[in-house]
């Protein structure tokens, strides 16, 4: 600003008009070839003047100012469950974490009362719960206090709760993001401007923005962890990439949709070529890093004992027996020194893991959910479909990892972890709409990549992105978010040049057969798309099939999320030179 | 020719995303006040408009701004009908939020295009600081506290203001700006502070010749004074026939309110305040005399009426007096100047305006605004114009904050005010030329020292305050802001009198 006017009394330019007419220069080092002669979408306009500053420092600052902005805008509207008894929504069950957390003995907080929002993600958020309960008693203890805060509408604790999400994302996902653009398109050897548009798209991304900071959710720890994850992968730091996974694991285990490409692409590092001490050091790194992470509940468990604390609170009485791999009781003596942790440890993956719920719980744009309206799942016994959906996801991440095992290419990450993201998401059980965050984050991350900004990319990035948000529609019209919902899909689209607020993404530069379809193709699930958003506002559904419209909405939604995990597969199959070098697309 | 990126619009469209996402933000009275105005003009004929007082918040613009609200209220009518009832008082369901803080957004339209019309009229040369200039403003912090969050239609009337202004570039143009500005009058009469200077400068040169200042341009005289009596009539003609008015101009200037506006304005009188009560303190030592019933009132200081304990007490008369004294001097450059250019008329209404805020009575802060935006139209001119603009840019935006109190609010206030800072400072930096003549003042270390100090005294008043003294002392921080923002006014307005008379 100011002070970096070294010498404030002498003009330092003699020309009159600096910057105008005779300085264009620096075109050449723009790398990417369509970005040269005007901006091609909007966003490119915005970061337009700052391709001549040389140093990351000034734009970056600016950039996540103006993201902050919107999170914090968007943070304005309501919550999940805001003013929705009796059980409220996901903002009550974070907040009833806090209460949990900093009122009750460790050993309990897991088998804590289930109906109410029982704890039920691994340690790593309740220790975040913890902390923020902490620092949030010292503003208000009665945000948290035992049992008689349930359900507490103060407007100031809906600040705190927003600023909580703010701060952890601030710390989290949007240094990862930073580093991985940084290190993702150096390695791409893409200029530092585009890199810095591709950033402002990934964190511009509406999905995150609408569920994190509209919804309420801390998603973006954990998929700052996973990000964090592929940045050390790319900086070959392999240990830390193992450290930041148990984190995100140990945050939320929706991070094990990733599990599968991290496993391949590290063990691939570490097979070829051949490096077996290397593959020693994650394994024990790994191993070091779970234990750490349950450490603290499994000494505050030893405490608990030795103060003569039940786990089980009194509403529940003491549990007498284990929940789930009952079969291990013979062999287990209650009365050991041992019994406190293994009880603690099935109670977690009890909770953490709820093998029996159902294949899907509400509509959502997967696999099974689709073939339910042909097919009545329900008739099927539950083995039998878990048993199925375990078969139809490994099908889906077989070939895609052992892609990334037997070509573990820095430039492929983010498509081998969309692709293996996408399987999960479309065919594993008790998958969630918000879970469709985990395949975009990776794909969205193809924008830093090479050409990530040319129309191919861009348009199917935007296409997963546009789609996936539209599809958590039903979720956040039903709390009355509509509003943010279309500003920050509008605003992003528009950002990117994508439709429905422009078709100019397909049409720019020379038309190619792939073009063409791609273009048909999207214009299809556009179209669709807006169509279906007319329907449902302003016509009924047939009075015997009141879901109708969320129905359609999950057919549209599976085939193209479908579409987009070919796209993605295709991808890392044509970039990670299986066939032969010759023969690569382009 | 090179476009520009990004541009006017597509700016203004992120902005106006931003502007959506923050309908449910912390809205002040004035937002009952205008759907008032709505009932009003929708419910009531209008020999009753400037007489209704069901509501506390009775209809004090002009006659314009209410054919505007009547015109509103037409669509309203559609939205929701509840809201145009007089006795409905208080009512915000969420379509009038939504409705009302639409119409803000879209009537905002008229600055956007007042901006367009300011860079396509720039000189070739001037294109690029024109486009960052028009950015400035449509991005203007000010707008978004007060506008978006607050609740006004100031993006409206700043954009009949700068359309007049950009029409007073092109001597064919001078009539029609001439008469704009009329038209802004009737609508919200706080630009009567930077009348004079139309005056002065549309009398010098639309009516009397560029070769002598006694020659009078007769058909020039009776084409304006045509139009003003059109637009006068067209606004108050109704009201005369009906005999109003004296009440409605009783209702336009409330003479009754005092010297301070609820907050202080960070003008002298801030100044003055604060110097008073530093006297009370300092009285008993210096043998001053301490006028008891003054104290009482002066210890609150969010009352409205101010007296002075120590301090002569002001009178209008006074404000108004040095008002137009400090109006005077610029405005006798402009007119004895052989051929006044349109920067000099553009330095002319941003010193009206700096004259009437610093001294004028009953000045509220938002009127921070009248300086700052025709101000921005010539900033970019040297880097003496930009030195002087600076500290302005802080001051007068950090003296915005107190308008917004809520706890959910500052995080936008205050971020988005320093993202604006930093960038536009920043661009503003490396785009001013250098300055034909050499800088008098030390004025650019001032201003470093000036801007740095903004960041503790933002910690103090949103933070540090709240731990150290809990809800106690409250006038303490809004005190240091106006005695702060009133330093930075007052020394930017030297600044700009000296750049004004030696250029």
């Amino acid at each position: 600003m100011a002070g970096s006017s070294p010498t404030p009394h002498k003009p330092r330019r003699k020309g009159k008009k600096p910057g105008n007419v005779t300085e264009k220069p620096l075109r050449t080092r723009v790398a990417n070839a369509t970005l040269v002669r005007a901006p091609s979408f909007p966003l490119a306009a915005f970061l337009w003047p700052a391709r001549r500053s040389s140093s990351q420092w000034e734009v970056l600052p600016l950039v996540l100012m103006v993201v902050g902005l919107f999170r914090w805008a968007a943070g304005l509207w309501g919550y999940s469950g805001f003013q929705r008894p009796p059980m409220f929504g996901d903002y009550e069950a974070q907040r009833h974490w806090m209460e949990v957390t900093t009122h009750l003995p460790v050993s309990q907080w897991y088998f804590h009362d289930l109906q109410w929002w029982g704890l039920d993600y691994p340690p790593l958020t309740a220790y975040h719960s913890w902390v923020l309960g902490k620092v949030g008693a010292l503003i208000n203890p009665d945000w948290f206090a035992l049992y008689t805060s349930r359900g507490i509408e103060d407007p100031n604790l809906k600040v705190f709760m927003r600023a909580t999400v703010f701060v952890s994302e601030y710390l989290t996902y949007v240094p990862a993001a930073v580093v991985f653009v940084r290190r993702y398109s150096r390695h791409n050897s893409i200029s530092q401007w585009t890199g810095s548009v591709a950033l402002v798209a990934i964190l511009m991304q509406p999905s995150t923005i609408l569920i994190d900071h509209v919804h309420f959710q801390y998603n973006t720890v954990m998929l700052g962890l996973v990000l964090a994850s592929m940045s050390s992968m790319l900086a070959e730091r392999y240990k830390w990439a193992a450290v930041f996974f148990v984190g995100a694991l140990g945050f939320k285990q929706m991070a094990l949709y990733y599990a599968f490409t991290v496993f391949a692409y590290l063990l691939g590092r570490c097979i070829f070529p051949l490096n077996i001490s290397r593959l020693f050091g994650i394994t024990l790194v790994t191993i070091v890093s779970f234990a750490a992470l349950v450490l603290p509940i499994l000494l505050g468990t030893y405490y608990d004992v030795y103060r003569k604390v039940n786990p089980g609170n009194e509403a529940d009485g003491p549990p007498s027996e284990l929940p789930i791999f009952t079969a291990l009781a013979q062999y287990l003596d209650t009365k050991a020194f041992y019994y406190p942790i293994v009880q603690q440890i099935i109670q977690i993956i009890h909770r953490v893991f709820p093998f029996a719920r159902g294949l899907f719980e509400d509509k959502v744009a997967n696999f099974w959910c689709a073939l339910n309206v042909i097919v009545k799942l329900k008739s099927f016994p539950p083995e039998l479909l878990q048993k199925g959906a375990a078969a139809a996801t490994l099908l889906s991440i077989i070939p895609p990892n052992l892609v990334t095992f037997i070509r573990p290419k820095k430039e492929t990450l983010p498509l081998a972890f969309a692709t293996t993201a996408w399987g999960f998401f479309l065919f594993s059980f008790q998958v969630h709409e918000k879970s469709v965050l985990l395949p975009l984050m990776p794909m969205t991350l193809l924008l830093a990549g090479r050409q990530g900004l040319e129309w191919e990319t861009r348009a199917w990035v935007g296409f997963a992105n546009l789609l996936g948000a539209w599809t958590m529609f039903p979720l956040l019209q039903r709390v009355d978010l509509a509003v943010p919902y279309g500003v920050l899909t509008l605003l992003w689209a528009y950002l990117l040049g994508l439709p429905p607020t422009t078709w100019s993404v397909y049409t720019e530069g020379a038309m190619t057969w792939s073009k063409i379809i791609t273009l048909v193709t999207h214009s299809v699930f556009y179209v669709a798309m807006i169509a279906w958003h007319f329907v449902q506002a302003y016509l009924a559904p047939p009075l015997n099939k009141p879901d109708l419209w969320t129905v359609a909405n999950v057919g549209v939604g599976v085939v193209g999320f479908g579409l987009c995990y070919l796209w993605c597969f295709w991808k890392l199959v044509s970039h990670s030179d299986l066939v032969s070098s010759t023969k690569k697309t382009q | 020719m090179d476009e520009f990126y990004p541009s006017l619009a597509q700016c203004a469209l992120v902005a106006g995303a931003l502007k959506i996402l923050l309908f449910p933000a912390y809205k002040s009275t004035d937002f009952e006040v205008h759907r008032n105005w709505l009932a009003i003009t929708d419910s009531l004929p209008v020999s009753e408009w400037y007489y209704e007082k069901t509501s506390e918040w009775t209809l004090d613009y002009p006659p314009f701004f209410a054919y505007f609200e009547w015109t509103l209220a037409q669509v309203a009518r559609l939205v929701d009908p509840a809201m145009l009832r007089v006795f409905n008082l208080e009512y915000d369901s969420w379509q009038t939020v939504y409705f009302q803080r639409t119409t803000v957004i879209v009537t905002e339209i008229m600055l956007v295009y007042a901006l367009q019309l300011f860079i396509e009229s720039a000189p070739l040369l001037q294109k690029r600081t024109a486009q960052i200039t028009a950015l400035s403003v449509i991005l203007s912090p000010g707008l978004l506290i007060i506008d978006h969050i607050h609740f006004q239609y100031n993006g409206a009337m700043y954009g009949l203001l700068i359309w007049s202004l950009v029409l007073a570039r092109c001597k064919s143009t001078l009539l029609q700006s001439g008469l704009v500005f009329a038209a802004l009058l009737c609508f919200k009469h706080i630009y009567l502070y930077l009348a004079p200077a139309y005056f002065v400068f549309l009398l010098r040169t639309y009516c009397l010749s560029t070769k002598s200042i006694f020659r009078i341009k007769f058909l020039n005289c009776a084409k304006i004074g045509t139009g003003l009596i059109a637009i006068l009539g067209a606004a108050f003609g109704p009201f005369v026939a009906m005999n109003q008015i004296p009440q409605l101009f009783s209702r336009l200037f409330p003479f009754a309110r005092g010297l301070c506006h609820a907050y202080w304005a960070p003008n002298v009188w801030a100044l003055y305040s604060f110097a008073d009560r530093v006297l009370i303190s300092l009285a008993p030592r210096l043998g001053l005399e301490i006028k008891a019933e003054a104290l009482q009132s002066v210890t609150r200081g969010l009352v409205g009426d101010t007296a002075f304990a120590v301090l002569p007490d002001i009178s209008p008369r006074v404000c108004f007096l040095l008002t137009l004294f400090f109006q005077s001097l610029p405005l006798a450059k402009l007119f004895l100047a052989a051929s006044p250019t349109w920067e000099d008329f553009i330095g002319a209404v941003t010193l009206c305006g700096y004259s009437s805020f610093l001294f004028g009575w009953h000045v509220h802060e938002k009127a921070i605004l009248l300086v700052i935006f025709p101000f921005s139209l010539i900033a970019l001119r040297d880097r003496r114009h930009f030195g002087a603009f600076k500290p302005l840019t802080v001051a007068g935006h950090v003296s915005l904050f107190p308008l917004l109190f809520t706890s959910a609010e500052f995080p936008i206030k205050t971020v988005y005010t320093i993202f604006w800072l930093v960038l536009f400072l920043m661009v503003f930096e490396r785009m001013a030329p250098a300055a034909k003549k050499p800088r008098v003042f030390l004025l650019d270390r001032f201003s470093t020292l000036y801007i740095a100090i903004c960041i503790p005294l933002i910690a103090y008043t949103s933070l540090f305050h709240q731990i150290l003294f809990g809800d106690n002392y409250e006038f303490l921080p809004l005190m240091f802001t106006s005695a702060y923002a009133a330093i930075g006014v007052v020394g930017s307005w030297i600044g700009y009198m000296v750049v004004y008379f030696t250029s």
